[in-house]
């Protein structure tokens, strides 16, 4: 029962998305899916929810306190790291489904896969933050993807759709073959699949105590260096490629664009969320020691170079972007940059680190969500909001759809008190704290220049009118979009009022991936 | 009951979670949902905030008294039985917002968003709660016919909220949260009627007025960090007197450059340098001149009188205004530490109490004239707290609130009978289109009245004491810091004992002036005849009810005044009521603190002083020097203020009654001039414009002409084609083919493995001191490290080198001072083989036995 | 490190220089004598019909992905089976789990109607 207990987050997702699944192909096949198919947002929305509150459940009885979990050892880590991110995915996978309750109805491509396959990649993504081994982390990474390309392609009729949809499929096949190839030589060069064994392998051969040996994990000896070296270069390409950073990006504009929006949303939260669980699981367990975090020769010189760029190059591109759905496609990036930062800092002290970029992600979750939420809600059937133009003066004819809209740009950009200023304020903490002076401050003068862009949005909001013969957009109306859009607006302020507390939760998270 | 008190703990006091909350949630529901539910529901929302707010607040004072009492201690003084309080505070931890970093080595600093009510904030809580209930329902009814009903009350809920952060807040950073909310609702409520332009502009002013205020209040916020390592009062308190520490503020020049020119006054050879208690209290000084409207920040509070009426009542009489004296005595312990700055408060309020009455004595506009009256007593109120004599200035505040809310009221129920004929609000506002309203208006005309008699310190009127008091404290000030030598090693700038007696003679003038224009506007609006429109129907003074609203409706095109109209009539019950009550409290409201009557009957204490004590006690003691005094000193002074009354009202009398106004417009035409003056209201708003507006402008024009050559000219070419390059050289890779998105992921991985195969030679010197150093190679992913003249590679990355200094050769001083250096080379390889070099240089400089420390 | 891969990177070498080999020599030295029916596209040596990009009915695909998915759980079951002992309840109980998610995936197949040829 403990076992269940444990477990029930992904147990709650994985029947939830079978039974919607079902249901909606059972009344489809009797001819009364019309009648069902409003209500499968809902479900898959209180799946995610009851998902979400079994994590909490299981944090607030005390992970510690369960018993019998070395049955899954070293499949399924359930830490308070994980339960962390499970609470988080959940989360981001129940708002995105109610973002899809109200925009695919109102589009017209509404089909009950769509709420089953955000299901199954939100599951794919809570195995892939609990993944303890290679195994487990490629299963999760897989099930995640899958479910995103297919998503990615719901639009079918949309050429666009279709097209994005392969690219991300082919980038993403070409992304998993490198991580899959970089575990593989691991393997090879240690004899482990378990994270934390490889890890225990990793630390003797990047000590160089095995130079001039004959024998080490493996009968390679001393040449076990060098595939490891390379092991470790093609599964952080893999890894840096769900994060989407530069110059792993390529794909993310066009996927999110091509996109329906409430996929959208779904990868540019989820997706990048479980992406940096498992970064971090793998960096710091794996790649934690002495050599591989060295500041001048190990992965945080490798990742700081990364982050530099990935925030720089993203923030340049967004604020030339026409249209605001891109727009935030390339702020995704730009905010992976920042949390790039954060990643970085655990290289010299863990928790602080881990726990900016925990803080970090639950503050952009929310307003991410809220933000594309705010997008799909400027829009109706056939005019769907895509370009700066057609956000013209929405405040002030809609300034129930605008106001919140507004809140979640600012808390994207870092306004004070909004979620997104403590998240940066954290991460940078961290950073400076580290002694990444430089790096923090590239950090801080990319987060200007983010500023600019969503700025510009917040002008379009209430300073421009639409040009004389431009459509005027009418906000669509959706129950389930209003309610997205007012749990996440909660959150950012909640979060920004009161950091201390989510602060907290993010450090004792931060601290279990370190054995605290 | 006692035990109903005690089932709140002192230090998790959450009722006032209700006191605030009721109001926010007030703002919040009408807000949002007031356009669809109707005025009957916005009225009762707001108005039930406001109640339920408000018997929250008696509980938590009485609650306040309860623990106030029970830890009283009886003493036996110099043979008088004394009883001895602590500084009592309730609190309520919402929850800790965040630790900011302190400087200096200070510990985190926490930022709570923590409530606390003692003595001081007890009464402003009341006072906010209270009047802010009466205001409300006077409200109710005036703004009746308003289209922005909804929002009117949204914003005056706000307000209130913000009001009670502000008064509540536990730290200055909470405090600040309430300053700038206040300030955001006055200015919401000034421009209420956006849509007229010089409402806008008046709502814009003040905001302006109150940044430059804010910018002193944030920077008194960094210093206090800064110094006393803490932001919650008692921290402050505890951490104020490094305030006074060696280390003070370096005020000009900004840097230490020396320059001999021309300008080389500019650059003087001795630094101005300020304490940092100082330094605070100017900062803070200046914040709350900007807040209470003192010189020389006051324009923004005349032009606020564009509100509606209640606001002007509830923002700029009784409370916001306030909060700038509220801060002065919230951190009395601080300011007492700079006698020199309270000097200048005294100083500022004087001369705003005298400045601000003399341009009062010629203005037409009702509302105006209350104005200028406001910036006038809110002289008195700095002149007091300025003085050393922090209940004094703050027993003002209160009265202040009772009878300037009531005057302000009273005007607006004139206002609005004017207004349902006028239908302009120039003209319904203006008194000279008033007069005899005493007849149709008895309510108002008593209240008012009253309040009126209270203001210009009627004997035993609430105005009396307070007012005398003030002038009593001034006088009797020496302005003088208790600790002479201690103020002497610190250079300390003491003012002039004199001082004192100036600001006295400036009170008592401002006094006077006061007595005789507050007169004449009650004589002007309330005695004579009526001079707006003939008079139709005399019948209509009576009977006067709901229907009155209706007729309000029809009557909206009858602006010609030639034509007869009804006549003005009193207001309704929602509106008197208010009047009635704030006339009470304006006329009676002197018995809490009745100064005078201590000294003549020798009272033990009288409430306000007494309930203050532990507020003010220790800092009293330790700061403030009052020259000897004695009765007679006192009366001398009550003398002078009488006087200051009987003049100004007999003067005004005799002017506007005896003489129906003959007498003004022969001194007016006797000095033109000065008469012109006043009208103008000495200009100063012409001034700035003259000054810091047009400096401003000149500035904006001078660098709209640079932004048109350089910023458009060049920079905007070269960042356009910059950018245009960036974006080509972008968008031939983002160019949608998926072999190119592929081609520069191999690119990325190239990278890493370039990263990875090439070693890096790198690392850091560490200085032990007395010429040891360790060298320590950066570890790196399987690498074997060689120093220098090791022959074979090793796992140590660290090696620790000494280095000597020549023999100690005492007389050639050349050479004992001359760095030593050694070469260190580290080579590293990798996994690959592949070795890389770097030369780190040691330097041990023996002279200043510093090592500095270098590589190339 | 060449002592360790040394032989792997010669045989990589020697196959694509092979393959190289013959490519060119097959280019070079082979006779060169085109035809029009030696450039028709090879059937198995009957006779072309229609164009080289004949489109299939995407309903092979979907029957033959069907096929793999469905095919694929053997794999699972036969390890299974062969350690049915060993494995005992706990190896039942997972299998069962997995047959039982096998089969909602194949009642969404049915009631969708994807193993309907005709619709």
């Amino acid at each position: 029962m403990n076992l269940f207990f444990a477990l029930s987050p992904f147990l709650t997702l994985a029947l939830g998305a079978l039974l919607l699944m079902v249901a909606e192909a059972a009344a489809a096949g009797n001819g009364r899916g019309e009648k069902v198919r409003p209500g499968l947002a809902l479900g898959a929305a209180l799946t995610c929810f009851a998902s979400c509150a079994a994590a909490a459940g299981v944090w607030f009885y005390g992970v510690e306190r369960i018993e019998g979990l070395d049955v899954l050892q070293p499949w399924l880590i359930i830490d308070r790291f994980t339960l962390f991110f499970a609470g988080l995915l959940a989360l981001g996978g129940g708002l995105a489904s109610l973002l899809a309750g109200g925009y695919l109805p109102e589009h017209q491509i509404e089909r009950g896969e769509f709420y089953a396959l955000l299901l199954f990649s939100t599951l794919g993504a809570l195995i892939l933050a609990a993944a303890g081994d290679v195994l487990t982390l490629f299963l999760g990474l897989e099930t995640m993807s899958l479910g995103v390309y297919a998503l990615t392609a719901f639009r079918r009729a949309s050429p666009r759709s279709a097209e994005a949809a392969l690219k991300y499929f082919l980038l993403g096949s070409f992304a998993a073959a490198l991580l899959l190839f970089g575990f593989a030589l691991l393997y090879g060069a240690t004899g482990h699949t378990d994270l934390a064994g490889l890890g225990q392998a990793v630390k003797t051969i990047a000590s160089g105590a095995l130079s001039g040996q004959a024998a080490g994990p493996t009968t390679l000896g001393a040449a076990a260096g060098p595939l490891v070296l390379f092991g470790f270069i093609l599964v952080l390409a893999g890894l840096v490629f769900k994060v989407s950073a530069v110059p792993f990006h390529m794909w993310t504009p066009d996927a999110y664009e091509g996109a329906p929006t409430p996929a959208t949303s779904f990868m540019a939260v989820a997706v990048k969320a479980g992406a940096f669980a498992v970064l971090l699981r793998v960096l710091l367990v794996c790649f934690g020691d002495k050599q591989s975090t060295s500041w001048a020769n190990g992965w945080p010189a490798v990742i700081a170079w990364i982050a530099v760029l990935t925030m720089t190059v993203a923030n340049l591109v967004a604020g030339r972007q026409e249209s605001a759905k891109r727009m935030l496609a390339y702020s995704s990036i730009a905010h992976a940059g920042y949390l790039l930062v954060g990643v970085v800092a655990t290289s010299r002290d863990g928790t602080a680190g881990t726990s900016g970029i925990l803080f970090y992600l639950l503050g952009y979750t929310v307003a991410t969500i809220g933000a594309f939420g705010g997008l799909i809600l400027a829009g109706h059937r056939g005019a769907e909001a895509v370009s700066f133009e057609d956000l013209a003066g929405l405040g002030r004819r809609h300034p129930a759809a605008a106001l919140p809209f507004a809140l979640f740009l600012l808390s994207l950009a870092g306004v004070p008190p909004t979620a997104g200023f403590f998240g940066k304020w954290f991460i940078l903490k961290a950073a400076m704290e580290g002694g990444f002076s430089v790096l923090t401050v590239v950090a801080f003068l990319n987060s200007v220049l983010g500023a600019y862009y969503y700025l510009k949005v917040l002008v379009y909001l209430y300073m421009r009118e639409p040009g004389a013969g431009a459509p005027i957009a009418t906000p669509m109306k959706s129950g389930y979009v209003n309610v997205a859009l007012a749990v996440s607006a909660f959150f950012v302020v909640l979060i920004g009022l009161d950091p201390s507390r989510s602060l907290s939760v993010a450090t004792r998270a931060a601290a279990s991936l370190f054995g605290g | 009951m006692n035990a109903f008190y005690s089932l709140f703990s002192a230090e998790e006091f959450s009722p006032l979670a209700i006191v605030l909350g009721m109001p926010l949630l007030g703002a919040f529901v009408n807000g949002v949902w007031g356009k669809r539910l109707g005025k009957e529901a916005v009225k009762t929302m707001a108005l039930s905030a406001m109640a339920i707010s408000f018997f929250a607040a008696l509980f938590t004072f009485a609650a306040l008294n309860h623990h106030v009492d029970s830890s009283a201690v009886e003493k036996v003084v110099e043979g008088h039985k004394v009883v001895e309080h602590e500084h009592v505070k309730l609190s309520w931890l919402a929850w800790e917002w965040m630790r900011a970093s302190g400087a200096g080595g200070l510990s985190a600093i926490p930022i709570q968003a923590k409530f606390s009510v003692d003595a001081l904030s007890g009464i402003m809580m009341l006072v906010i709660t209270g009047i802010g209930f009466l205001i409300h329902l006077y409200a109710s009814n005036y703004m009746e016919t308003d289209k922005g009903y909804w929002r009117f009350f949204a914003y005056l809920n706000l307000f209130v909220f913000s009001m009670l952060i502000l008064v509540l807040g536990d730290n200055l950073p909470l405090l600040f949260v309430g300053w700038e909310g206040v300030g955001l609702c006055s200015y919401l409520l000034i421009g209420f009627w956006y849509d007229k332009l010089p409402n806008a502009a008046a709502g814009k002013k003040a905001f302006i007025a109150n940044r430059v205020g804010d910018f002193g209040l944030i920077c008194a916020m960094f210093l206090i960090a800064h110094y006393c390592g803490a932001l919650d009062w008692t921290g402050i308190e505890a951490g104020a007197k490094s305030l006074l520490s060696p280390d003070m503020v370096h005020v000009w020049p900004f840097g230490n450059a020396h320059y001999d020119g021309v300008f080389g006054f500019l650059q003087p050879k001795v630094p101005l340098m300020m304490t940092g208690a100082t330094a605070v209290c100017a900062c803070l000084l200046l914040g709350a001149t900007g807040k209470s409207a003192q010189m020389p920040l006051y324009v923004w509070l005349p032009d606020a009188m564009a509100g509606p009426t209640p606001v002007s009542a509830l923002i700029h009489a009784a409370t916001m205004v306030t909060a700038g004296i509220y801060l002065i005595c919230r951190l009395n312990f601080v300011f007492v530490l700079a006698p020199g700055v309270m000097a200048v408060i005294a100083g500022v309020g004087a001369f705003t109490a005298l400045f601000a009455a003399t341009i009062a004595l010629v203005q037409n506009d009702l509302k105006k004239v209350l104005a200028y009256s406001t910036v006038s007593q809110l002289g008195f109120m700095f002149l007091g707290v300025g003085s050393g004599s922090f209940t004094a200035g703050f027993f003002h505040v209160l009265t202040h609130a009772f009878f300037k809310a009531c005057l302000f009221l009273a005007a607006g129920s004139v206002i609005h009978a004017m207004h349902a004929r006028v239908h302009d609000d120039e003209k319904s506002q203006d008194m000279r289109m008033m007069g005899g309203l005493k007849k149709y208006m008895p309510l108002t005309y008593g209240t008012f009245g009253a309040a009126t008699l209270a203001i210009i310190g009627f004997p035993l009127t609430s105005g009396f004491f307070s007012k005398d008091e003030i002038l009593f404290r001034s006088f009797s000030n020496s302005y003088q810091w208790v600790d002479k030598a201690r103020a002497e090693s610190l250079k300390m700038w003491m003012p002039p004992a004199y001082l004192g007696k100036i600001y006295y003679v400036m009170g008592v003038l401002a006094a006077t002036l006061t007595a005789f224009y507050m007169c004449r506007a009650f004589f002007l609006t309330f005695y004579g005849d009526f001079k707006g429109w003939k008079i139709g129907k005399p019948v209509a003074a009576e009977g006067h009810d709901e229907d009155d609203h209706d007729d309000h409706g029809d009557d909206h095109h009858h602006d010609d005044l030639t034509i007869p109209g009804a006549a003005p009539h009193e207001s309704p019950r929602p509106m008197t009521i208010p009047l009635i009550i704030l006339a009470a409290l304006a006329v009676f409201g002197g018995l809490l603190n009745p100064g005078l009557a201590k000294s003549l009957f020798h009272l033990e204490s009288i409430p306000l002083e007494h309930w203050l004590e532990p507020v003010f006690a220790t800092s009293m003691a330790k700061g403030i020097h009052e020259v000897e005094h004695n009765l007679s000193m006192e009366l001398m002074c009550t003398a002078g203020a009488f006087s200051a009354f009987a003049i100004g009202s007999g003067l005004a009398y005799w002017t506007y009654i005896v003489n129906n106004g003959a007498p003004a417009k022969q001194w007016a035409a006797a000095a033109p001039g000065l008469h012109k003056m006043l009208m103008a209201k000495w200009m100063v708003d012409e001034l700035y414009d003259a000054t810091a507006i047009s400096m401003v402008d000149g500035l904006a024009d001078t660098f709209v002409g640079a932004d048109k050559i350089v910023v458009d000219g060049i920079l905007a070419q070269v960042t356009s084609f910059l950018a245009a390059a960036f974006g080509t050289a972008f968008r031939a890779v983002q160019n949608g083919m998926v072999h190119v998105y592929a081609a520069a992921m191999v690119v990325g991985v190239a990278g890493f493995s370039w990263f990875f195969a090439m070693p890096h030679a790198e690392g850091m010197i560490v200085d032990k001191g007395n010429g040891d150093f360790i060298v320590a190679a950066a570890p790196g992913f399987g690498y074997e490290y060689k120093f220098d003249d090791a022959q074979k590679f090793g796992a140590t990355s660290e090696k620790p080198v000494h280095l000597d200094l020549p023999a100690a050769d005492k007389s050639d001083k050349a050479k004992a001072t001359a760095p030593v250096t050694k070469n260190v080379v580290l080579t590293v390889k990798n996994v690959f083989g592949i070795q890389d070099t770097k030369t780190f240089v040691l330097v041990r400089t023996p002279a200043k036995d510093k090592q500095m420390i270098g590589q190339n | 490190m060449f002592a360790t891969y040394g032989p792997m990177f010669l045989l990589l070498t020697v196959a694509a220089l092979i393959a190289l080999l013959f490519y060119t020599g097959a280019t070079v030295l082979g006779p060169k004598n085109p035809t029009p029916d030696k450039m028709k596209p090879y059937e198995c040596g009957s006779e072309s019909s229609g164009g080289n990009h004949l489109k299939l009915s995407v309903k092979f695909y979907l029957t033959a992905i069907l096929f793999v998915v469905f095919d694929i759980e053997a794999v699972f079951i036969y390890p299974w089976a062969v350690h049915f002992k060993t494995l005992g309840w706990t190896g039942l109980i997972s299998m069962f789990s997995f047959l039982a998610v096998v089969i909602v995936a194949l009642v969404y197949c049915v009631k969708k109607g994807a193993l309907e040829w005709e619709k």
